[in-house]
């Protein structure tokens, strides 16, 4: 599919991750081709050698009381805090605005599954005495997104995705259609992920956790998207506007270059690209953009599904004035994603 | 942008209460209940023992050993609805398959065989990592798409119980914008100790079958299955002769922003968020006939469904019936929103308006009209079904003939 978006702006962009809190760690640690991989305690895998991109430096207590945090899992902690750091570096006040009008999508990646094995697991060891009714709501894979919105009192459209390693970019497309049919004028989106031990031990015993690989990662990464009239409106600064969004399910056996033409998305026109998921690794992307400057976060703060949402605000927040960048995203069986920007386009 | 007229050209369901739409579509007229004793798991410690699992299930009726075996519970039902709504449609080959895609809404998914995985994790016992396979709901739209070869959209809606009416809102606006020329929508789930004793632990499941809107109702029955329905352009459907069973006039969600598990009491959200689809779908309230509710049958949601009724038809509410699906299917929890979509698309075809099964005596806070004495025949053409979810999500959906 091919959505061409028209007078849509990103005015706010905000990142948690291994490489700190805020889009600029994170630039800085790409720039200098340096990775916050830390090494997973040995106590977790059973074994020594293996990384995860663990982001150490985010402080719950920075952003909420301890009352609220003990009721969150870890990627709703995330979620609250970067959409209010989003909405914060976008100038929005939620008070001058209508809640309805404003709304969420969010990529969720492995969320609510530490809250369902920690749940299960007192009642496989303790039975029903050892069940813990506190924990059972963040077992669903929306509380991130839930959380940010009790939170921050966002009542507009309210939405959690799940479709691997393109989880944000998911989102990313429902929250474009949303402003794009009026639904709301401001939609945050992006994707939160979460890597505790039982989640690493799950990936190890699929084989997904390997020494020589790029390792998984945690964090959030959420952009303000917002309608041009509504950015112009409070005058707000615009950081780059959105023009595409094309995805396919699949490669078809018989149609793969009907799917190249389709997300290689005047790549001829772009100054930089982002590779997230496995986007690297698909043979049609990897000779869509073979000598174009590109932006892998996952090489950096490591990968996860949804993870898009923190290499998209990098795009944003490195795209010159003008400059047109194009963000691609794939998983290994589908989806592929081709997300079009142009940096500090005016309204 | 002008909108494609949207319509559904194919319907799916695998759920307790019936084992393909014809049978479901029985159940719906003859008001049976699918809740019964469950042996899915061990329910002895808990005080409730009943639900609506899919009895007599063999996964070798529908595919051969070895995708069996590569599939999870919820992939295996997630690929079976949407096969029965698919054939139905008879859409295959009609498009490229980069226009056919797949929105599905998704809850626990393959928990269910993660459940044994951790269990053995926990006793340090090795079991298969493939039990993990199908852990994330997103696997079960991947299978659809991959079975079928369906190479457009794919999507996970996962907004816990109204995941798959927003997936079949969603799912109907690709096509209503010309992104895609086919979607196959619904959603799927499957009983999992997780959410069994996830609710029963919050004390809201019921231990006689859920009474929606009935005098001393306790909560809900859980339940599994699948609810699936292609969706094409009415011109494309047309044009090829497809059957039409009817159309997704249009469809709102939104968050409460109020609290994780408990509804605004007010109904306000609620109320907003039908009259935005009725907005969306160019529908007056005075044009539906009845309301599939969200109905589960727990004290406070009925009365806060009932409170919304009454704000957004006014004087006409004990007009519109406001009938519960979930006293015959169980509440399917991601699965919910599509089964009932389809089961009111089929009651609209059958010129029903179902029966709210389980009365217990009349709820002076729910004073509304549910058809709790039998099923209604009707020749109103356009209904309404409700979803609510965990974190405040609502989603309503205009389905019409």
């Amino acid at each position: 599919m091919n959505n061409l978006i028209k007078d849509i702006v990103i005015t706010g962009l905000s990142a948690i991750s291994s490489a700190g809190i805020g889009i600029s760690p994170l630039k800085e640690l790409i720039q200098t081709g340096s990775d916050a991989f830390t090494e997973i305690p040995s106590d977790v895998l059973g074994a020594e050698g293996y990384f995860w991109g663990k982001a150490t430096g985010f402080k719950v207590s920075d952003f909420m009381s301890p009352m609220k945090a003990r009721k969150m899992d870890r990627s709703s902690q995330f979620a609250v805090a970067a959409t209010g750091l989003a909405l914060q570096n976008a100038g929005i006040d939620m008070k001058l605005i209508p809640p309805e009008r404003v709304g969420i999508a969010l990529g969720s990646g492995f969320c609510g599954i530490s809250s369902s094995a920690e749940f299960l697991t007192g009642y496989f060891r303790s039975g029903v005495e050892g069940l813990l009714p506190m924990i059972f709501p963040n077992t669903v894979p929306n509380a991130p997104a839930s959380n940010a919105s009790i939170e921050h009192g966002f009542k507009g459209p309210n939405v959690s995705l799940i479709q691997r390693f393109c989880s944000a970019e998911t989102a990313f497309l429902m929250a474009c259609r949303f402003i794009e049919e009026g639904r709301a004028d401001v939609m945050l989106t992006g994707g939160t992920d979460e890597l505790l031990p039982i989640i690493l031990k799950g990936l190890c015993a699929l084989g997904q956790v390997k020494r020589s690989s790029v390792p998984f990662g945690e964090g959030c990464g959420v952009l303000v998207l917002e309608s041009a009239a509504s950015a112009r409106r409070r005058g707000a600064v615009v950081m780059a506007s959105v023009e595409s969004v094309r995805s396919i399910g699949m490669l078809v056996k018989g149609h793969e270059e009907e799917a190249v033409d389709l997300l290689s998305n005047r790549l001829e026109e772009c100054s930089m690209v982002s590779f997230s998921g496995s986007a690297r690794d698909v043979p049609c992307f990897r000779s869509l953009a073979p000598s174009l400057p590109t932006i892998d976060t996952g090489n950096h703060i490591g990968r996860s599904l949804g993870m898009g949402g923190l290499s998209l605000a990098t795009l944003v927040a490195s795209l010159p004035e003008g400059e047109r960048g194009l963000h691609l995203s794939a998983s290994p069986q589908g989806p592929y994603y081709s997300v079009a920007v142009r940096g500090g386009a005016t309204v | 942008m002008i909108r494609k007229r949207v319509v559904i050209t194919g319907l799916g369901m695998l759920c307790g209460a019936g084992k393909d739409v014809n049978e479901f579509g029985d159940a719906l007229l003859n008001s049976s209940c699918g809740i019964e004793p469950l042996d899915i798991f061990d329910v002895s410690p808990f005080p409730s023992k009943i639900g609506s699992q899919i009895k007599r299930y063999d996964p070798l009726d529908y595919f051969d050993r070895h995708t069996a075996e590569k599939l999870s519970r919820s992939d295996q039902f997630g690929v079976i609805a949407a096969g029965e709504a698919l054939r139905d449609s008879a859409v295959a080959g009609v498009y490229s398959p980069y226009q056919m895609g797949v929105s599905m809404g998704g809850g626990a998914a393959g928990m269910f065989q993660g459940e044994f995985w951790l269990k053995s994790h926990l006793d340090g016992i090795v079991e298969r990592p493939s039990l993990l396979r199908g852990i994330l709901p997103d696997q079960s739209t991947t299978d659809i798409a991959r079975t079928f070869k369906l190479g457009g959209y794919q999507g996970t809606v996962a907004t816990a119980c109204s995941s798959s009416s927003t997936a079949i809102g969603w799912g109907a606006d690709l096509v209503a914008s010309g992104h895609q020329k086919m979607v196959v929508a619904g959603g799927v789930d499957t009983l999992t100790m997780l959410t069994f004793a996830g609710f029963n632990s919050l004390r809201v499941v019921d231990p006689a079958p859920c009474s929606p809107f009935s005098l001393g109702r306790q909560g809900i029955s859980l339940g599994e299955g699948a609810a699936f329905m292609v969706l094409e352009s009415e011109e494309d459907a047309l044009a090829r002769g497809a059957k039409i069973y009817g159309r997704v006039l249009g469809y709102s969600m939104a968050g409460e922003a109020h609290h994780m598990t408990a509804p605004d009491p007010t109904g306000l959200t609620v109320a907003r968020v039908m009259r935005d689809a009725l907005q969306y779908s160019s529908v007056d309230a005075s044009m539906i006939g009845w309301v599939n509710a969200h109905g589960t049958g727990t004290p406070l949601n009925d009365v806060v469904e009932s409170q919304a009724m009454k704000i957004v038809f006014g004087e006409r509410a004990a007009q519109v019936p406001l009938i519960s699906t979930k006293s015959m299917t169980g509440h399917c929890l991601g699965a919910a929103g599509a089964i009932e979509a389809v089961a009111t698309v089929i009651a609209l075809n059958r010129h029903i308006i179902p029966q709210t099964l389980s009365y217990r005596g009349r709820d002076p806070e729910c004073d509304l009209e549910y058809c709790h004495s039998g099923i209604q025949k009707t020749d109103c053409k356009i209904a309404m079904s409700n979803s609510f979810a965990f974190g405040g999500n609502v989603t309503s959906l205009v389905l019409s003939l």
